[in-house]
Order: C-alpha cells, then sequence, then structure tokens
C-alpha cells in the first residue's frame, strides 16, 4: 500500500500531542526544584512516608480487588459454562455496572453503606442485628475493604464474562478425549481448562490490574483517601499533591514510579501471552 | 454423576437468580432514592417499595441546577470525540491493517497505559496555552486521544481478517483507495465498527479525571462533574445525586441492552469474541 | 494523480469538519460577573444575594457552585494563569495566603480610590478586614470578609443548670462538665470532629492555643516539640473517651447532627449552625443550646476564625463592575439582608442591629468571638501543612500513633516543607 504513512498521520499528531508531549513535559517539571535541575523530587520519593503508604495502600487494593473479582468470576464463569435459559438477560444485565459511570457507582454505594442510614445497615437492624461496628467507610480499618467491595461489585461481571467466553471458545476434542482416559474433572481443570485457558486469564487480569492500579474516580467520591489515610492510593497521593499543594514536580515524581509498576506489570503479562502458542 | 447433575441443573438458575438480584439492586435502590422524599430516604426500617413517589429531585436537578447543561455537555462531548477517533482512527487502522508495523502498533496500545494522572497536569497548561480550558473543545479534544489507541486496535484486527483483493477489485473498477474503504470495507466491518463505536461513548460519557480538572464554569462541565458537586461541605444532596446518576446511567442503559454481544468484545480489547 | 487530488480533498473536508465542530463547540464569553462560590451555607448568601442585584442593576450573574474540595483548585488554577474565567472569587481564609500571592488577585485600593473612597469603612470587624490584607505585600487590601465565621462553643445549657455546672472557662471544666453530664444522662459528653485535614486541625487549633502552645513560630517553623502541644493533644485524645464512636472520621455536619438529635452535650461548632439548634423541624434540642466563648486553659481562649472572603482575579476582565458587585454585597443594608438569610456578618452595624440581635441570641457571643478570633497560621503552604498535622492529629485520635509519635512525625513532616520551599 502507497503512503500508508499519510492515512496514519492525523492519528499519529493526536496521539503524539497527547501522550508523548506530556511524557516529556513530566520528565522536565520533575526534575524541576526551587533551586534549578536535580534530582531532589526523586529522592524525597522514599523517605516520604504518606507516599509509601499509599503505594503500599494502592498494592493492597489492586491485590485485593483482582483476586476477589478474578476467583468470583472464574468460579461463576464455570458453573455457568453451559446453555440454560435466561443465559443472555444474565448477561445483560451483568453488563450493567461495568458500564456505568464510576462516579455514579460510588454514589449508590456511598447511599447502602452510609453507617447510620443506608439501606445495608438499615436493613440489618431491622432484622435484629446490631450494626454498631460496621462502619463501613467510616473507620480505618473497614474503609479499604469496603472501597474493595464497591469494585468487586463493578467489576466481577467483567471477569466473569470474559472467562465465560474464554471457556466457550475452547476446542471440545481434548476435553471428550480425557473423559475417555477416565481423568478425574480435577484433573481435567487443572491439565486441561487452566493451562488452555491461559491467555485469556492473562488479558482479563492485566486489563483489570492496569485500571486498579490508576484507580481515581471511585475512591474520590467514596471517601477522598480517608478515614485517616487508610484508602490514599497513589493517583490521590498525586492529586492531592498536585491541586492542593500545587507541588507538580513532585506529582509528576511519583507519576513516574506508578508509570515504572504499570509497566513491569504488563510487560511480565505480556511475556505469559507471548509464551502461549495461540 | 446423577446427583452432581442435577446439583448442576439447579444452579445455573439459582445463581442466575443470585447474581441478578445483587447486581441489580443497587441500580434498583439509586432509582428509589431519586424518587423519594427526603423523609423516606433514610427511614428506617429501609422502605423498599411503599413510599411517596415524587419527581421534585428532578426538577431541582433541571431547573433549579444547570444539569440540563451538563448533561448537553456530556453528550456532545462523547458524540463528537467518538465520531473524530472512530474517523482518524479508523484510517490508521487500515494502514496499520495493509502495512503491517508491530513496533508502530504496541507503541499506539502503550499510549493507553499512561496513568491519566501523570498527563492531565501538562496537557491543563498545554489547553490553557490554547485558550481552550473549560470547553466542550478541550474534552473533545482529550477524550478523542484517549480513544484513538482503542480505535486502532480494535479496527485493525477486524480489517485484517478481510482479504485485500475485496478493494482491490473495487481500485480496478475505478474507485479510489478512500472511496473503496468507504464503499466496500466498511460495510464488512460495520459489527466492529458498531462496538468500537458504542465503546468510545461509554468511556468518553463516563470520564472524571479530566472532566474535573478541566472545567472552570457550567459551560464546561459534564454530568460525573456535576453529580460529584453534589457534595458540599456540610451535608450531601443525595436526592439531586440520585437523580442525576439515574439520568447519567439511562444512556448506558439503552445501550447495554442494545449492543450488549459487541461491547463485551470491546471491553477485553478485541482479545476476546464475545 | 487524480487519486492524490481526491485524497487530498478528503481530507481537508475531513479536517473543515473537524475544525468546525471543534468550533461550534467553543464557549462564548460575555459580558456577565461570573462569581465562583462555595456549594453550601456561605454560597447561598451571595447566590441570594447576587440574583437581587440582578433584578437590582440588570447586571447579568453567573453563580457557580464548587464543592469545598474543588473550590481551592479550581480558584488556584484560574489565579494562576489569569484565565479570567471567574470575576469575584469567595474563599476560605487560610487559602488567602496563598491566593493572593504574587499579585494573583486585584489589589482593591486602587478600586476604592477610583470610587471616590479612601478605602473600606472601619465598620468592618478589625480582625476580619486584617484577613484580607497580605503582609508580604506591603499589607495591601486583596479581598474583603462576607462570611464573618468563627468558632462558637455549643453547650446545653438545660443539662448544665441541672448538674450545677457553670458556662466552661477552660478546658479543665469542659472534661468535668462532659464526664459527668456523659455518665448522668447516657449521651454523649463532647462531640468534636476529627477528620484527617481541615475538621481536625481546625477543632485542635483553639485547644492548643489554649494550652499555651502554638503550631508555627514568627518565623513559621514548626514548634510542635513543646510540652505544652504535648499537653494540648492528648487532652484532646482524652475527651475522645466522651465523644461518639467514629468521632476520628466525623465533618463539620456530623457533629451538627449529634447536637441536633440532642445525643451530645458539648462541642466547638460553627455560627451557621445556630439557626438549626432553635428549628423544630431539624432540632430536638430547641432553646436547650447555648453559645460561649471558646474557653481557654493556660491562655485566654481564642476561636480560630473561618471568614469567607470575596476576591478579584487579576484576571478578571471585568474587575470595575465585580468590584461595584462585591462591595454592594458588602455594605451594611445588604449585608443585614444577608444575616436575616443565616449568613454571620462581618459588620459591627449588622451585630449592634436591636432588631436583629433581639431575634439572633448568638450574636453577643458571635461577635466577641469574631472580634477576639484568630486565623489559623497565614502561611502559603497552609493546605499542605493543614493536610499533614491533621492526618496526624486523626491518627492520634485513633490510637494508631501515640501522642508523643504524632507530635515528633508533625514536628518533621512540617519542617520538610519549609525546607523543601525555601
Amino acid at each position: 500500500m502507497r503512503r500508508a504513512w499519510l492515512w496514519f498521520a492525523p492519528a499519529m499528531v493526536v496521539l503524539v500531542a497527547l501522550s508523548v508531549y506530556p511524557f516529556l513535559y513530566a520528565v522536565d517539571i520533575s526534575l524541576r526544584t526551587p533551586s534549578g535541575y536535580g534530582l531532589s523530587n526523586f529522592t524525597r520519593l522514599p523517605t516520604d512516608q504518606f507516599f509509601l503508604v499509599s503505594l503500599w495502600q494502592t498494592l493492597v487494593y489492586t491485590a485485593g480487588a483482582l483476586a476477589l473479582e478474578f476467583t468470583l468470576g472464574f468460579v461463576l464463569a464455570m458453573l455457568v459454562n453451559r446453555e440454560f435459559r435466561g443465559r443472555q438477560v444474565l448477561r445483560s444485565i451483568l453488563l450493567i455496572p461495568m458500564l456505568l459511570p464510576p462516579v455514579v457507582v460510588a454514589v449508590i454505594w456511598r447511599l447502602i453503606l452510609n453507617p447510620e442510614f443506608g439501606v445495608l445497615n438499615g436493613t440489618l437492624r431491622t432484622l435484629g442485628f446490631d450494626t454498631k461496628g460496621l462502619t463501613w467507610l467510616g473507620a480505618e480499618r473497614s474503609a479499604m475493604f469496603s472501597v474493595i467491595l464497591v469494585d468487586v461489585w463493578q467489576w466481577t461481571p467483567f471477569m466473569f464474562l470474559l472467562l465465560l467466553a474464554g471457556l466457550q471458545g475452547l476446542p471440545v476434542e481434548p476435553f471428550e478425549a480425557a473423559v475417555v482416559d477416565g481423568a478425574s474433572r480435577w484433573q481435567i481443570f487443572r491439565r486441561l481448562t487452566l493451562p488452555m485457558l491461559k491467555p485469556v486469564i492473562a488479558i482479563a487480569v492485566l486489563l483489570r490490574g492496569m485500571d486498579l492500579l490508576r484507580v481515581f474516580d471511585q475512591i474520590f467520591i467514596l471517601t477522598q483517601g480517608g478515614p485517616g489515610f487508610a484508602t490514599e492510593t497513589v493517583t490521590l497521593y498525586i492529586y492531592r499533591t498536585a491541586f492542593r499543594y500545587w507541588n507538580f514536580g513532585y506529582a509528576a515524581a511519583m507519576s513516574f514510579v506508578l508509570l515504572v509498576a504499570i509497566t513491569v506489570i504488563t510487560r511480565s503479562f505480556l511475556r505469559i501471552l507471548r509464551q502461549q502458542p495461540a | 454423576m446423577k446427583r452432581q447433575s442435577s446439583l448442576e441443573k439447579f444452579a445455573g438458575p439459582a445463581l442466575l437468580a443470585g447474581v441478578a438480584a445483587l447486581t441489580l439492586f443497587p441500580v434498583y435502590w439509586l432509582v428509589t432514592m431519586s424518587i423519594k422524599q427526603e423523609v423516606d430516604q433514610f427511614a428506617v426500617p429501609p422502605l423498599w417499595i411503599s413510599f411517596r413517589p415524587t419527581l421534585e429531585h428532578y426538577y431541582d436537578i433541571f431547573w433549579v441546577r444547570p444539569f440540563a447543561t451538563y448533561f448537553f455537555n456530556s453528550v456532545v462531548v462523547a458524540g463528537v470525540s467518538t465520531v473524530v477517533a472512530l474517523a482518524i482512527g479508523t484510517l490508521a487502522a487500515y494502514s496499520l491493517a495493509r502495512s503491517p508495523r508491530p513496533g508502530l502498533a504496541f507503541w499506539v496500545l502503550s499510549t493507553r497505559m499512561f496513568p491519566p494522572i501523570v498527563s492531565v497536569i501538562p496537557l491543563l497548561l498545554m489547553l490553557r496555552w490554547a485558550g481552550l480550558l473549560n470547553s466542550r473543545t478541550a474534552l473533545i479534544i482529550l477524550y478523542t486521544g484517549f480513544n484513538l489507541p482503542f480505535v486502532i486496535w480494535m479496527m485493525r484486527g477486524f480489517f485484517a481478517e478481510i482479504p485485500p483483493d475485496l478493494e482491490e477489485a473495487a481500485m480496478m473498477d475505478g474507485e479510489t483507495r478512500l472511496g473503496a474503504l468507504w464503499k466496500v470495507l466498511l460495510p464488512v466491518v460495520k459489527p466492529g465498527l458498531a462496538a468500537t463505536a458504542a465503546f468510545c461513548l461509554v468511556i468518553a460519557w463516563n470520564e472524571f479525571l479530566f472532566a474535573l480538572i478541566m472545567s472552570q464554569t457550567d459551560a464546561g462541565t459534564t454530568l460525573p462533574v456535576g453529580i460529584a458537586g453534589r457534595v458540599t461541605q456540610y451535608e450531601i444532596k443525595w436526592g439531586a445525586m440520585s437523580a442525576a446518576g439515574v439520568v447519567a446511567m439511562l444512556p448506558v442503559f439503552l445501550f447495554a441492552s442494545a449492543m450488549q454481544k459487541h461491547l463485551v468484545r470491546g471491553l477485553s480489547l478485541g482479545a476476546v469474541k464475545g | 494523480m487524480q487519486s492524490l487530488l481526491r485524497q487530498v480533498t478528503a481530507w481537508a473536508w475531513l479536517a473543515a469538519c473537524c475544525a468546525g465542530v471543534v468550533g461550534c463547540a467553543r464557549v462564548e464569553g460575555g459580558s456577565r460577573l461570573v462569581v465562583a462560590v462555595n456549594a453550601g451555607v456561605e454560597g447561598d448568601a451571595l447566590k441570594a444575594a447576587a440574583a437581587d442585584y440582578q433584578t437590582l442593576t440588570g447586571a447579568r450573574m453567573e453563580i457557580i457552585e464548587l464543592p469545598y474540595a474543588n473550590l481551592f483548585e479550581k480558584a488556584m488554577l484560574d489565579l494562576d494563569s489569569r484565565t479570567g474565567a471567574y470575576d469575584v472569587i469567595m474563599m476560605d481564609d487560610p487559602w488567602f495566603p496563598r491566593l493572593a500571592s504574587a499579585g494573583k488577585l486585584t489589589a482593591l485600593e486602587p478600586l476604592y480610590r477610583q470610587a471616590g473612597q479612601p478605602g473600606p469603612d472601619d465598620d468592618f470587624v478589625a480582625t476580619s478586614l486584617g484577613l484580607c490584607r497580605d503582609p508580604s505585600q506591603g499589607n495591601r487590601l486583596y479581598a474583603l470578609p462576607y462570611v464573618g465565621n468563627s468558632q462558637l462553643f455549643f453547650y446545653r445549657r438545660d443539662l448544665f443548670e441541672k448538674y450545677g455546672l457553670a458556662a466552661p472557662k477552660t478546658w479543665t471544666e469542659v472534661r468535668e462538665a462532659a464526664r459527668r453530664i456523659g455518665a448522668g444522662e447516657g449521651i454523649y459528653g463532647y462531640v468534636m470532629r476529627a477528620a484527617p485535614g481541615n475538621a481536625s486541625v481546625t477543632d485542635f487549633m483553639p485547644i492548643l492555643w489554649a494550652f499555651g502552645a502554638e503550631l508555627l513560630g514568627p518565623d513559621d517553623a514548626p514548634q510542635l516539640d513543646t510540652p505544652e502541644a504535648a499537653a494540648a493533644l492528648g487532652f484532646m485524645v482524652e475527651m475522645g473517651k466522651w465523644s461518639p464512636p467514629g468521632y476520628v472520621s466525623f465533618n463539620a455536619d456530623e457533629v451538627a447532627a449529634h447536637l441536633l438529635q440532642a445525643t451530645a452535650a458539648m462541642s466547638i461548632n460553627w455560627p451557621a449552625w445556630v439557626l438549626a439548634m432553635d428549628e423544630p423541624t431539624k432540632s430536638k434540642a430547641v432553646g436547650k443550646i447555648a453559645f460561649a466563648p471558646l474557653p481557654g486553659e493556660k491562655r485566654p481562649g481564642q476561636a480560630a476564625m473561618g471568614n469567607w472572603l470575596l476576591a478579584i482575579p487579576a484576571g478578571s476582565r471585568n474587575a470595575g463592575a465585580a468590584f461595584a458587585f462585591v462591595r454592594w454585597a458588602t455594605e451594611p443594608a445588604q449585608m443585614r439582608k444577608a444575616a436575616e438569610r443565616g449568613n454571620p456578618p462581618t459588620r459591627r452595624s449588622v451585630f449592634q442591629d436591636a432588631d436583629l440581635a433581639s431575634r439572633l441570641r448568638a450574636y453577643p457571643v458571635q461577635y466577641q468571638s469574631l472580634s477576639t478570633g484568630r486565623p489559623r497560621p497565614r502561611t502559603v503552604h497552609w493546605n499542605e501543612i493543614e493536610n499533614v498535622f491533621g492526618t496526624l492529629i486523626s491518627q492520634a485520635n485513633a490510637g494508631s500513633v501515640t501522642v508523643a509519635q504524632a507530635l515528633v512525625r508533625a514536628q518533621h513532616e512540617i519542617s520538610e516543607i519549609r525546607r523543601r520551599n525555601p
């Protein structure tokens, strides 16, 4: 095809303007300090307790949500992996949470989880339970669990639908052969299903993981990082540093740590993907 | 073995009911909150169905507060950015499909990995320099950029599945390449295009961080930012927030029912055929 | 060749379409006054005033309500790059040093002179007007005070009488009253807000001052390594015993809710809540709550001020018209009207208005609190200091760090903020 670059040019212009330029700018501003160019924004990183805690909490949040969503999604997909009446309906319903604006999802759950007048504690009280200790988003010890819960509600369907599609894409023959050979269900799962599903699993975990590391909207609405510092993730701390403390240089330095984390994780998953003959 | 299969027979519908209920209840609750009077909103025990409905919160957001403007902004921004991203993304995708450059394709995808919080500051300064802060234009440009990698990646896959003979035959008949793309190829990839468009629309409709930072007055505010703005220092306007949430949710609902099959594929970057 | 031509034409068409769309979507600015206000009670009075002003003068007013959490960044973005998006900005007084720095706001003296006046009249409460001057820029006036918030001590007079207690003069008396009423009535003796950041710092400052400690010294260096500071934070944590569970995540609304529901006997709160306390639809303690100046301890009690100021960005293209509005809104007649709507005034004449004072029983105390009030430390780095200090105060109250640890870390972190920004 002649002049293929010409066809690509407009897209190239937009992508360079909106990703390469910001990247270079972020490098530049992160190296600026009150006393000329220097590395002080970066040397501050390992000494900043708030940053380290937010980084740790981001990992906890990502790992916790990912583990729950994957496990639940997988179990559901395995159980539903065959034709039954209403499957189309189920799929339409399951699409709803993940298409909703994260802001709306956060609003919904703030309503539900409100310890005094939320419907969850309200119902529990009506049923005779003591809900005094169930503060959900309101206490340091339960807030992280609660924000994870909200993400699980919104994104487990994503895992489920992806894994279900993956399961249904698997060829039938190897499984029939295994049954003929007298393999147990567990053996079939371990030796056949899991390895053959690996690419789909990797893609699903990768896409979700990337989004979780960058989470902003929900936590911004749900807790703004509180109570205390309990749900402050890196993106929230970057936001605070940039737009409350007006320190763009340090915010940029922190975002490079986030970028490195995302790149490392992506690369390791892509390696898993490549190892697999498609 | 027989017991297991009867368990399985039961498991499907039971799960369906359970999962569907858990998924739908929060949405149902939001809808009821939006039509409950304030005294009923936090009644204990919670009022599940029996309450006197009211439209006061909808009146509040559309007549007292400028949510009509926000809604309009959201529609324009999501719509235009999707059209632009599809237009230039399709051309790029076609070029990549016919003259493959794996390095370039990967680079395109990698721009999506960039955490938005990193690029928001430079983009803010750039748009400020261009005098575009607080405008729908700014958001249209930004969302076009967000969605481009996705459009290119998806459409490249669809074009690659079509043998080049198809457009070459058309070009023999005197069409230009662009004409062939428009008249011959696009009709073939229409379902894929629809899926991609649907996905872009949802992303642009839901976006929050950039809209939050770039907006200054009502003229540049989209629905998600407007909703978040109902959390004030002393109290949260639950009724207005719920009503606005329902308004933001409705288009997505319509979408989910119309495009469900395509959306699964879109969500997984085309990796899985849903 | 022809195909190339057509290709180029197609491209041009596409580009034109994009440009057209972009052009259409461009927001048009007009000659109207855009006022950014805090979404909430403080903003409501100014919103109503702006509506009156529009009817009165025909000026087109656009009110942008921004949530407290975003108002600062919106203001800062606009001021920092002079986008001219807002003509009037309503700001919380601790933000003033940062927002006024480096000539971001319009100095008001020249505008006064143009209007034929030497400067603001002396009816403004001196402490409030003092918040509007920037010592780092020749003490020039960059704003006018609109909402005269400063802390009041709310307490249940009926319960104090029942237990034979006088209005608390010192924090020790507060503790004693909290203990006795809390034990005797089965309600919370005291309620405070210790959510990290603004909430916990605002509730702690008057205790810190009363105990003879300071957050920042005259050179902005932190002074939290003193026995007085330790005693103050220790006292706050001890008061937690009589505060409702979960108070470490409370904001002003939760504190008010406990008073309104008659589940707590005392608290520090803003004048904005005074009216609600006597409203039967909202309050279960109508007429039972009294208002006092902040208690002292080693030093006389002083309230933290939380005034809202009106300022005109240097980038505003309608500075003249904006000033006319700001002056109109802060003149005695308008401020009296706003006071009727529940807005705490910043003018002596409004506080002394016999008619208002007869209906608003907190006015004498409110005036005393405001005229003797003290701003939170005036530094451009206040946001960062407040966030760091507030997080640590909150954690100390939650028990995840000890009082000593919290103060050592706060001292260190605030020193670092100062070191990083020489």
